[in-house]
C-alpha cells in the first residue's frame, strides 16, 4: 500500500508542473495586463507609475524567473495581497472556507441518504413504474441549470412558502455557525448542493447494482440459501457502493469550484463567492490564489479517490 | 369476399421482414424511426434549429421588434396575447421576451453544436494518433489529459470569460479545448484494441499511409460510440454555456442568450417571474432533449447497451 501511496504521489508531480504552467500561462503571459487589471483606465497615472507598479510586482522579470517566484509564491500559498482588501489574498481564502464546508457537506449528505435509496428502488423494480419515474426525474433534473433550479427554490419556497429566506447566511446582526438562524439560511443552499446527489446517485447506483446482481457470487450467495436480505445488504450493496465512495474525493472540488453558482444565488459569503467578486473587482491576487489552491485540490483529491479506490476494492491491484 | 381479401392483407402486413442484407446504418435508422420518444426529442431541437435561423425573418416580419427595441413604458409586461411581440412578455427594460429568446436559440444551439464539433475535432485527432503511434506522443497526450483534468474546468472558463470579450464563436473554441479529454481517453482506448486487428495489418502490408489507416481503417470503427457522446456533449455545452453567461461571463449583451437573460433574475422574483420561467426551461428541454436523442442513438447503433444511461458514460 506505501509503494502504491508513493508510486501515486510521483506521478503527480508532472501533472503539479503542467498546472503551474497552465496557470502561468493564463494569468501572466495572457493579452490581460495585471496592471491594466489593478488600475482603472481614467486613473491619472504616468507610465512612470505603471512601471514602477510592474517593478514592484515583479513583472519587469523575465518569464523563467516568473515562473520560478509563481511557483515558490504557490508552495508558500503567498500570493500577495488583495488589491481590494488590502489584506492576504490566503488569509482571506481560509476565513471563508468554514462558510462553503458547511452547505456543502450537508448537501452532500441529503444527497446520499435520498440518492443512493432511489438508486436501489429504481434498481430492484427494474422495468416497473417506480423505475421509471424514478429514471425520468433524474434526467430531467440533470438537464435543469443548476442556476435554473436556485431561480426556482427562490421563487416557489423562498418567497411562496416562505421556508427560507432569499440570500444571505444570518440575519442581520446575528452571526453564529450553529443555531436555528443559520439553518434557516441553510436550506436552500443545501437544496441545491443535494440536487447534484439526486440526480446523479440513482442512475450509478442502479447500473451498478444490475451489474452486482447479474455476477456470479450474487447467484451462488442466493443458491448456498441465504436469505435475501443477507444476500442485499453482505453481498449487493457492499460492492454497489464502490463508485459511491470513491466519488466522494469529489468533495474538495465542490468546495473550491462548484459552489460560484449556489453561492452566486443564494448570496452566500463562501469562497466560490469570494472568487466570483474577485473576478468582477479585477482582484488579481485572490482569482490566482483561488485558481491555484482550487487545482492542488482537486488534484489531491484524484489522489485520494485512487488510494480509497484501492482500499475498498481488494480486486484493485497495486500496480 | 371483400371481407376475407382485407384481413389477409392485415394478417400479410406485419408479417413482412425487413430486408435481410440490411446494413449497419440502415438498421440503427430502422430502430431510430421505431422509438418516439428519441423521434420526438429530434423534432424539438429540428423546430429550435429551424425557429433560431429564421429569427431575424420572425422578429421583422411576425414581432415588429429587434432584439434590442426598447420601450420603458412596457417593462415587465405579464404575457399577453394582444401583441405579437408580447406573447411571452418583456424585460425590464421593455424589449420583446420572445424576440430575445430566438436569438438566444441561436446563441445556445450554435455554441452547443460548434462547440461539439470543436471537442471531437480535438479529442479524436488526439486520442487516435495517440492510440495509433503510442510511445512519446502517447505519454504527451495521457500527461496534458491528466493535468487538464486536474484544472477546474468552470473556474479556468470564468477567468478566460473575465480575460477575454467572449462570443458566440470564441466561447465554443475554449470549451472544446478544455472539454475533449473524455473523448480522447475513449478514442485512445479503442484505437489501442483497433490497431492489432489483422484488417489493419493487411492495409499496411498493400503499403497504406498511417493517415490512411487511421481515418479510414480505424476511425469508422469508433463513430458509433462518438456519435452517442456527441449529442450528450451538446447538451453539457449549453449547459455550461449558460452557467457562465447567467454569471455574466459568457455572452456579452446586448447580445441575448439564454443563460444571459438571467443574470438579472433577482431583480425579477416580484415583479417578473415570467422573465424567469422562460428561458430557464427552454435551455433544461433543449438540454433534455440531446440527453434523450443520446440515449436514443446509443440504443439504436448498440442495442446491447439498452437501459443504460448514455448520459453517465460522458465523463
Amino acid at each position: 500500500m506505501g509503494r502504491f501511496i508513493a508510486r501515486r504521489l510521483l506521478q503527480a508531480i508532472p501533472t503539479l508542473f503542467g498546472i503551474m504552467l497552465i496557470s502561468f500561462i493564463l494569468l501572466r503571459v495572457s493579452p490581460a495586463d495585471p496592471v491594466k487589471l489593478m488600475v482603472p483606465s481614467d486613473a491619472e497615472l504616468t507610465e512612470q507609475d505603471r512601471e514602477n507598479l510592474r517593478e514592484a510586482l515583479g513583472l519587469n522579470k523575465p518569464l523563467p524567473v516568473q515562473f520560478l517566484d509563481f511557483v515558490t509564491q504557490s508552495a508558500t500559498l503567498d500570493f500577495g495581497k488583495s488589491f481590494y482588501y488590502h489584506r492576504p489574498a490566503r488569509d482571506m481564502i481560509f476565513e471563508r472556507v468554514p462558510n462553503s464546508i458547511q452547505p456543502v457537506l450537508l448537501g452532500l449528505l441529503v444527497g446520499v441518504l435520498v440518492g443512493i435509496p432511489l438508486g436501489f428502488i429504481s434498481a430492484l423494480n427494474r422495468g416497473r413504474r417506480s423505475d421509471h419515474a424514478i429514471r425520468v426525474s433524474s434526467t430531467l433534473l440533470n438537464a435543469t441549470p443548476d442556476f435554473f433550479l436556485g431561480l426556482l427554490f427562490v421563487l416557489f419556497l423562498a418567497i411562496q412558502l416562505k421556508w427560507f429566506p432569499i440570500g444571505s447566511m444570518n440575519v442581520v446582526g446575528e452571526d453564529c455557525v450553529l443555531c436555528w438562524d443559520r439553518v434557516w439560511h441553510l436550506v436552500g443552499p443545501v437544496l441545491l448542493y443535494a440536487n447534484g446527489g439526486i440526480a446523479f446517485y440513482p442512475r450509478l447506483i442502479r447500473t451498478e447494482v444490475l451489474e452486482v446482481l447479474s455476477q456470479d457470487f450474487v447467484r451462488t450467495a442466493r443458491s448456498k440459501g441465504l436469505r435475501e436480505r443477507v444476500v442485499m445488504s453482505g453481498h449487493v450493496l457492499r460492492n454497489a457502493l464502490i463508485p459511491v465512495v470513491t466519488n466522494f474525493g469529489g468533495i474538495l472540488t465542490i468546495i473550491f469550484a462548484g459552489n460560484v453558482i449556489v453561492e452566486r444565488v443564494f448570496n452566500w459569503p463562501g469562497l466560490g463567492r469570494l472568487f466570483f467578486d474577485a473576478l468582477t473587482q479585477k482582484d488579481y491576487p485572490i482569482i490566482q490564489a483561488s485558481l491555484v489552491m482550487g487545482a492542488g485540490l482537486l488534484l489531491i483529491s484524484y489522489i485520494m479517490r485512487d488510494i480509497t479506490y484501492a482500499l475498498v476494492d481488494p480486486r484493485i491491484k497495486v500496480r | 369476399m371483400a371481407a376475407t381479401a382485407v384481413a389477409t392483407e392485415v394478417a400479410i402486413r406485419p408479417t413482412q421482414v425487413r430486408r435481410a442484407s440490411a446494413g449497419f446504418w440502415s438498421d440503427a435508422w430502422w430502430r431510430l424511426r421505431h422509438d418516439p420518444t428519441t423521434m420526438v426529442a429530434i423534432a424539438v431541437i429540428v423546430a429550435l434549429v429551424v425557429l433560431a435561423i429564421s429569427a431575424d425573418a420572425l422578429a421583422d416580419n411576425v414581432f415588429n421588434w429587434s432584439f434590442s427595441k426598447q420601450n420603458l413604458e412596457q417593462a415587465y409586461r405579464k404575457p399577453t396575447f394582444d401583441d405579437p411581440a408580447f406573447w411571452m412578455g418583456a424585460d425590464n427594460l421593455g424589449r420583446s421576451q420572445i424576440v430575445r429568446l430566438l436569438y438566444g436559440a441561436r446563441v445556445s444551439l450554435f455554441v452547443g453544436f460548434f462547440g461539439m464539433l470543436v471537442t471531437m475535432t480535438i479529442g479524436v485527432t488526439m486520442g487516435l494518433t495517440a492510440g495509433y503511434f503510442r510511445g512519446r506522443w502517447d505519454d504527451f497526450v495521457v500527461w496534458l489529459v491528466s493535468t487538464i483534468n486536474s484544472i477546474p474546468t468552470f473556474f479556468l472558463l470564468l477567468i478566460i470569460g473575465f480575460m477575454f470579450r467572449l462570443n458566440a464563436v470564441v466561447l465554443p473554441l475554449f470549451l472544446g479545448a478544455l472539454g475533449w479529454l473524455g473523448i480522447c481517453n475513449l478514442t485512445r482506448g479503442q484505437t489501442f484494441a483497433l490497431r492489432e486487428r489483422d484488417y489493419v495489418t493487411a492495409a499496411r502490408t498493400v503499403g497504406a499511409s498511417n493517415v490512411r489507416i487511421m481515418f479510414r481503417h480505424i476511425f469508422p470503427n469508433v463513430i458509433p460510440l462518438i456519435i452517442v457522446i456527441a449529442m450528450i456533449d451538446v447538451g453539457g455545452l449549453i449547459l455550461t454555456e449558460s452557467a457562465l453567461s447567467f454569471l455574466g461571463f459568457g455572452i456579452q449583451p446586448p447580445q441575448p442568450s439564454w443563460g444571459n437573460m438571467l443574470s438579472d433574475a433577482p431583480q425579477f422574483y416580484f415583479r417578473g417571474a415570467h422573465l424567469i420561467y422562460f428561458p430557464g426551461v427552454l435551455i433544461s428541454v433543449t438540454v433534455l432533449c440531446t440527453y434523450l436523442i443520446g440515449d436514443g442513438l446509443r440504443d439504436a447503433l448498440d442495442p446491447r447497451l439498452r437501459g443504460s444511461f448514455a448520459a453517465d458514460r460522458k465523463g
